[in-house]
């Protein structure tokens, strides 16, 4: 053990003898209360004492789900942002970021960003560009929209995005006031199969861990480095293993969160339900599991009496039925299954039941998102939790909806009779949500078209899967009439746009954010801060656009405002019943105003606020744009177990059988041992360990947690002949989908992309490491390096999808910190071939770093290569690739895709299949109780 | 402090250090460093977060030329950019890889533990972004601290104690080998990046000369951040070798002045009087120039002279090179003015300034105390050899071959390669104590430098005019001497250039 030593030398420089011992320690951060006026040294000038003046003004950053709180330094003579470090006043991030929350500066500051609105000139896709006025394009926007309404084709008009915030139910203000069904999202290429198997547990699609007070940590995540959400949780989970708490991380290739772990269980992927189902077997057969909770919350009644009439309706016979049921689950079975030793499993199970209620458990996109029937595995895995009686107890897994804050805003419009069938077609009936990477299939079916086109920080050509039929789609005009891109930055899909409009990154909008971070519940105000400072300074601007023009970073907009002004020109004089809902609460008949919006949600819609903003002498508005934050509810837990409120008791009926307590026919809670109880929002009101809906939905079968044989089962893999299952999903902690990649910061830490190969895969392959590998998918291939690792199963290859971004000019179209230069050739009719021209290479620009980039890689786009998979049950894009894997040929080279589109489609065909399409019960389209973003109007559920 | 316990490897710290102080590409003043270990399913990553670790007794400090890198009375070893003149050596004395030459200023950074935040009263960037609070700030010296109770209570370990420097980042529940760069095997790529072309080649040469007998099993690097392979290059082995010429000349011509003298004659031989000082002043010459041209800002060069540490022997070498210079500057002024007794008398300094002038770097190259293999107690004597071989090579080639010197310089030529090549011998081959000096010398003798040092070096450096000084005792000729001269001067510039490559072929982080 080494000491401290005592005093050093006598200091040398001139500078050193001048500093006075610092009385007290450090603190974090500025004190808020002198946000508003902040001197710091500059860093450069250091140890010159050049003092810089600054403005900390709160927002929220943009480059994940979290929405942590970052504080932006806004130096008061440049009006340029200095820095953004954390928050402290953030009730989720505490003031801590991860290493996307600084790199938030690169985007500000990249010199590639798109400042002005742009217009397309010649063939869609081909690159030419003119600059536009924001009037001229919202005009020709709002004039197609509303033709579009006026004459009946509502649903033509489309709106996809990626990253959603409180713009979720904005969103909903503007898309059913329109009177359209038109909101589609990323999610069934990302979390739809986990959403699937929560929502059939207990009716909210996520979970929310309560990690800081959990004993066992059960993630089939990476949370130390990705994921909903990431830092906050990462902040929690090493909190509560600090505190002794165990962590059980089952993934097939060692994250860096498994590296952290007490277990690392590598499965075979898509087994994992077999080893929850055997670990929840143990707890059954042993009892050692809360018997009180299950009987009370689960409805295993209701399963008795559909499954096993000829049982008696008591909870002994349930258990019994359970050991049927589970009869198979044995720990050898489960190691037969996945390859994770038997033992291990044992152990785990025993943590858990060591662990009582405080049991934490996470699964997102991992194997849920990966294999047909992933959304089991969610199932299989709240099945362990609700088995403890760990839901929502301090330390256990509450259901994200009681962590979170959903204000309303001003004057909702109602739900509309409309349904899209190009987002939620009949063939998915259960599906979370849109089926939004199956359109260009749809489009080719002839399902319909789409009149105006909208993406926004989304990038289905690169992000999705068989992104050449999105070529194909986008390059379409029949198809796809109008196609405007609301976007930072360039993107392979902005490419392919007839309008590229630039909307701003995490400090220059507004947005309300809650996420499920922890056991309370808060709200993040995201702001443009340098709209907000000019104002402070005095300023009026009419718009975002307008101030961040000022503040020299170009017409770059924020979409609240862009609806707004997009809405009254579609509706100029009210006749379309539309224009009102974008009028000001404050200032009848006239134009809302951006701020007001918030103002009004603060002052009516967040409980507490209102008296925590007169504590401090000032308006909520104020205050939110003062702290950033508010805490509305902290140590959230059991909320279940809470009283329906009383105005929904009156008149309410109890149901003699399930004892659902209802009002004019909807459920309000549920009675428990005689109680009133809020209960959960399924139809039962109790967690569904057996789903009537799934039941009657077409998939008995299916109806209680169970485990499918993937798609890529072992024994679908004949390793001999070079078949090898590919893992292409896992994210890094540095980086963030596609739209980081203009920080240069982030991709200088991480730039390649290569496959993970165990040693004895590459042996059997005759590679090594940074020797090429081609690997070959249904529609096509691609050709990556080699990474021999321990890291990963033999049998498996993985490969991070964050890479592997491409532009089709070398001057524009794309980050030149991130992306190679492509050739794109069609080389037959629907096949396609790129090759790369060159990788990342150092370019002149205004910021001297641009010079300096020293790494060339840019990765390999595998999704490309890959066809749909859409799982019939959640419409969970299911990323797992049977490959065949083999060294390439001599013409072929690193980067190099081919994909034939034509086999793209045969595989939707062939998955399409597995379908069992609506209607359901009653005619309807989908089940009205289960979550829809944007839920239309009850009668639009019915078939007609 | 930094709690390995709580990391997750997450990069926050990097880039907020970035932001803070606008770190550009290529240059990290703290980094992440993942090393894995064991066989599927069995395989962990260990994270390490690597930085400057304000060591109480810093070496860059020390051998800092020009008080641009001082340790304040909190201990925050800080750098003034405003008095860098990027001469580099900071980077070899730091044995943490902690020093980095900003490409905007051309001057040294590194961490400063955001000294000008601490000013302020706040805690480093990387401390207050850390989503794990792994990365702990504060007052060793107050028992009340968090940080001074963690050291306390808890086992921690430092970087490289061995060297003795008394670091200040305090480790809790670190991996032993991600802190231990020798426990590490090379890696040509990483998990998520590349290595830069020019640190590639390096590893790829340091992969080529295993030391399975030494290593035992080593952990696997699968990421880093890129640093500046081998700081120095050809400049300051040439700078090494006209040193050498500028000394080796003056003391054999002293030496000839004195054997001269011992036999009555007068020292008034041209080789004496003019061609030697001139040889020396005109090397010298060049040597100060290839000084000045290595210097990232050869404009601040006169720093040296004017906000000297006098601890460096930076300094110190320069202040022996000025002397030096005058004294040669006098003895060839008194050699054109055909003043012997001047010479003569000039002869002592100047000879024993060419010690110094020759033997300094011994202890410039002690002070930089990351390169193990620079650590010789053989380099003062060795310096001294080469600069015989040099002095006695120079003069046969330019005058001497052909003057009564002859057989004194090729004794002193023969006497001189002897002595390198045994030097060069005992150095390569002898056993060393430090893994980083074994690894050096394994690099020249099995490595990628070991055909440059057993055929250049060895062979046509040392024994072929070895050979020829042996053939030319039998049958004497001006033109064996000549080459054999210019085959021992090539393979001294051979040896230096080696010898300083080699030094630095070994990571340091």
């Amino acid at each position: 053990m080494i000491q401290p030593s005592p005093s050093p030398r006598e200091p040398l420089h001139p500078a050193a003898q001048e500093l006075p011992a610092r009385p007290g320690g450090l603190a974090s951060y500025p004190p808020p209360e002198r946000w508003d006026d902040w001197v710091e040294y500059d860093p450069v000038a250091w140890p010159r004492k050049v003092e810089r003046r600054y403005a900390l003004i709160p927002t929220i950053c943009f480059n994940c789900e979290a929405a942590c709180g970052l504080l932006a330094y806004v130096d008061k003579q440049t009006l340029r942002i200095q820095k953004f470090e954390g928050n402290p006043q953030h009730p989720g991030s505490r003031g801590r970021n991860c290493a996307k929350g600084p790199a938030t500066l690169n985007q500000i500051e990249d010199t590639e960003r798109i400042r002005y609105p742009m217009r397309r000139v010649g063939v869609r896709g081909a690159g030419q560009w003119e600059r536009v006025t924001w009037d001229e394009a919202l005009d020709d926007i709002a004039a197609r929209i509303r033709a579009a309404l006026v004459e009946g084709r509502g649903n033509e008009v489309m709106y996809h995005l990626g990253r959603p915030g409180h713009e979720l139910v904005y969103l909903q203000r503007v898309f059913h006031a329109w009177g359209i069904d038109g909101h589609n999202s990323h999610t069934n290429v990302c979390s739809a199969g986990a959403r699937a198997g929560y929502a059939f547990w207990h009716g909210m699609d996520r979970p929310s861990p309560d990690h800081a007070h959990a004993r066992f940590i059960l993630l089939l995540s990476s949370h130390l480095e990705s994921g909903h959400y990431f830092n906050p949780h990462a902040q929690r989970i090493i909190e509560a293993k600090m505190r002794g708490a165990r962590v059980c991380v089952i993934d097939t290739r060692l994250s860096n969160t498994a590296s952290m772990a007490d277990y690392w269980l590598s499965p075979w992927p898509g087994t994992e339900a077999a080893v929850l189902l055997a670990i929840a077997n143990l707890l059954v057969r042993e009892r050692r599991y809360d018997r009180g909770f299950v009987r009370r919350w689960v409805n295993w009644e209701e399963y008795l009496r559909a499954e096993r009439p000829e049982l008696p309706v008591t909870f002994e016979a349930f258990e019994t039925a359970l050991e049927d049921l589970y009869a198979r689950f044995t720990p050898e079975f489960a190691a037969a299954e996945s390859g994770v030793a038997a033992a291990t499993i044992v152990d785990v199970a025993r943590e858990i039941a060591n662990a009582g209620s405080a049991l934490a458990t996470h699964i997102w996109r991992n194997t849920a998102a990966g294999n047909l029937g992933g959304w089991q595995v969610a199932r299989a895995l709240e099945w362990l939790v609700v088995l403890m009686g760990a839901v929502s107890t301090p330390g256990g897994t509450a259901p994200s909806a009681w962590n979170k804050v959903v204000p309303a805003p001003p004057l909702m419009p109602p739900a509309r009779k409309v349904w899209s069938e190009l987002l939620m077609p009949r063939e998915y009936p259960l599906a979370f949500f849109e089926m939004s990477f199956l359109l260009p299939h749809f489009l080719r079916e002839g399902r319909g078209k789409l009149a105006m086109y909208f993406t926004r920080v989304y990038n289905p050509v690169w992000t999705n899967p068989d992104g050449m039929s999105w070529i194909e789609m986008l390059g379409d005009e029949t198809k796809v009439e109008r196609h405007a891109c609301l976007t930072p930055i360039w993107s392979e899909t902005a490419w392919f746009a007839d309008y590229v409009l630039p909307m701003g990154h995490a400090s220059e909008r507004h947005d309300l954010m809650s996420q499920e971070t922890h056991a309370a519940r808060w709200i993040g105000f995201r702001q443009p801060v340098l709209r907000v400072m000019q104002e402070r300074a005095g300023k009026t601007f009419p718009s975002t656009w307008e101030a961040h023009e000022a503040a020299g970073i170009g017409q770059v907009w924020e979409e609240d405002e862009f609806w707004i002004e997009l809405s009254w020109r579609i509706d100029p004089d009210g006749s379309l019943d539309i224009r009102k809902y974008f009028e000001s609460p404050y200032r009848p008949g006239q134009k809302l105003r951006v701020e007001e919006i918030y103002r009004w949600i603060f002052e009516y819609s967040v409980p507490g606020l209102p008296e925590a903003a007169a504590r401090e002498k000032l308006t909520p508005l104020a205050y939110m744009r003062k702290y950033g934050a508010f805490l509305v509810e902290d140590g959230v837990y059991r909320t279940h177990e809470t009283a329906p409120p009383a105005r929904d008791l009156n008149d309410a009926v109890v149901d003699p059988v399930t004892r659902v307590i209802a009002r004019e026919g909807q459920p309000v809670g549920v009675e428990v041992d005689g109680q009133p109880r809020l209960g959960f929002p399924t139809p039962s009101r109790k967690l569904e360990f057996f789903s009537s809906t799934l039941k009657a939905w077409k998939w008995p079968e299916q109806a209680v947690p169970n485990y499918i044989q993937s798609h890529v089962h072992w024994s679908r893999i004949d390793r001999a002949r070079g078949e090898m299952v590919l893992l292409p999903t896992f994210r890094l902690p540095t980086l963030i989908h596609t739209r980081s990649g203009n920080a240069k910061w982030l991709y200088e830490l991480s730039h390649s992309n290569p496959l993970w190969i165990h040693p004895e895969d590459a042996a059997r392959t005759g590679v090594a490491t940074g020797d090429l590998l081609k690997v070959a998918t249904e529609i096509g291939w691609f050709v990556d390096k080699a990474w021999v690792t321990e890291a990963v199963r033999p049998g498996v290859i993985a490969c991070s999808h964050h890479l592997g971004r491409w532009r089709l000019r070398d001057d524009t179209g794309g980050e030149r910190w991130s992306t190679a230069l492509v050739d794109l050739q069609q080389v037959a009719p629907r096949q396609w071939k790129m090759r790369q021209v060159h990788g990342v290479r150092p370019f002149p620009s205004d910021d001297p770093d641009s010079e300096r980039v020293w790494w060339g890689d840019a990765g390999v786009h595998q999704n490309l290569t890959f066809p749909v998979h859409p799982d019939p049950v959640s419409g969970q894009h299911c990323w797992h690739q049977k490959v065949s894997v083999s060294v390439p040929g001599p013409d072929e080279r690193y980067g190099d895709i081919f994909v034939d589109t034509e086999k793209a489609f045969a595989v939707y065909r062939e998955w399409l299949a597995l379908a069992r399409p609506a209607p359901g019960p009653d005619n309807l389209r989908r089940p009205l109780w289960l979550p829809r973003a944007f839920k239309p109007h009850p009668d639009a559920y019915r078939i007609p | 402090m930094i709690d390995q316990r709580k990391c997750i490897g997450c990069h926050a710290c990097t880039v907020a250090c970035k932001e803070e102080n606008r770190v550009p590409l290529g240059a990290f003043r703290t980094w992440v460093k993942y090393v894995e270990r064991g066989s599927f399913p069995e395989t962990r990553r260990h994270f390490a977060v690597l930085r400057c670790n304000h060591c109480d007794n810093a070496p860059c400090v020390t051998i800092c030329p020009t008080v641009a890198l001082y340790r304040r009375p909190d201990g925050i070893v800080d750098l003034d950019g405003a008095r860098c003149i990027g001469c580099k050596s900071c980077m070899h004395a730091c044995p943490y890889d902690a020093l980095y030459i900003d490409p905007a200023s051309h001057t040294a950074a590194k961490c400063h533990y955001c000294a000008h935040r601490v000013e302020m009263g706040l805690e480093p960037a990387c401390v207050i972004v850390c989503p794990e609070q792994a990365i702990i700030a504060g007052d060793l010296d107050d028992p009340t601290t968090t940080i001074a109770r963690l050291v306390a209570s808890e086992p921690v370990q430092v970087r490289k104690p061995e060297q003795r420097t008394r670091p200040k980042v305090f480790y809790v529940g670190a991996d032993t080998a991600a802190l231990t760069p020798r426990l590490q095997q090379p890696a040509a790529s990483y998990m998520w990046g590349e290595r830069p072309a020019a640190e590639l080649d390096l590893v790829r040469m340091v992969a080529s000369a295993p030391m399975t007998d030494v290593d035992g099993p080593r952990s696997r690097p699968v990421y880093d951040a890129p640093h500046a392979p081998r700081p120095w290059g050809a400049r300051v082995s040439a700078y090494l070798w006209t040193k050498s010429i500028a000394a080796g000349v003056v003391l054999v011509a002293s030496l000839a002045a004195a054997s001269g003298a011992l036999r009555g004659a007068a020292v008034a031989d041209p080789l004496v009087m003019v061609v030697a000082p001139l040889v020396s002043v005109v090397f010298l010459l060049l040597t100060t120039a290839l000084l000045v041209l290595d210097l990232k800002r050869p404009d601040r060069f006169h720093y040296i002279l004017l906000k000297p540490n006098r601890r460096s022997w930076l300094v110190w070498g320069a202040w022996i090179l000025l002397a030096f210079g005058a004294a040669g500057g006098v003895w060839l002024a008194a050699g054109l003015l055909h003043l012997p007794t001047v010479v003569s008398a000039v002869t002592v300094p100047a000879s024993l300034l060419a010690l110094g002038a020759a033997g300094y770097s011994a202890f410039l190259f002690g002070q930089a105390e990351g390169r193990d293999f620079w650590q010789s107690s053989l380099l003062l004597p060795h310096l001294i050899a080469a600069a015989l071989v040099a002095g006695a090579a120079t003069l046969i080639v330019v005058d001497a071959a052909w003057s009564p010197w002859a057989d004194l310089c090729r004794a002193v030529l023969a006497v001189g390669l002897v002595m390198h090549g045994a030097l060069v011998g005992v150095e390569v081959l002898r056993r060393h104590r430090d893994h980083d000096a074994a690894r050096a010398a394994r690099l020249l003798t099995r490595g990628g430098y070991a055909r440059r040092l057993w055929v250049g070096v060895a062979l046509v450096g040392t024994a072929a005019p070895l050979a020829l000084l042996v053939v030319g005792t039998a049958s004497p000729s001006a033109t064996l001497d000549v080459v054999a001269a210019i085959l021992a001067l090539a393979g001294l510039w051979l040896w230096e250039d080696l010898w300083v490559k080699a030094g630095q072929s070994v990571p340091l982080s």
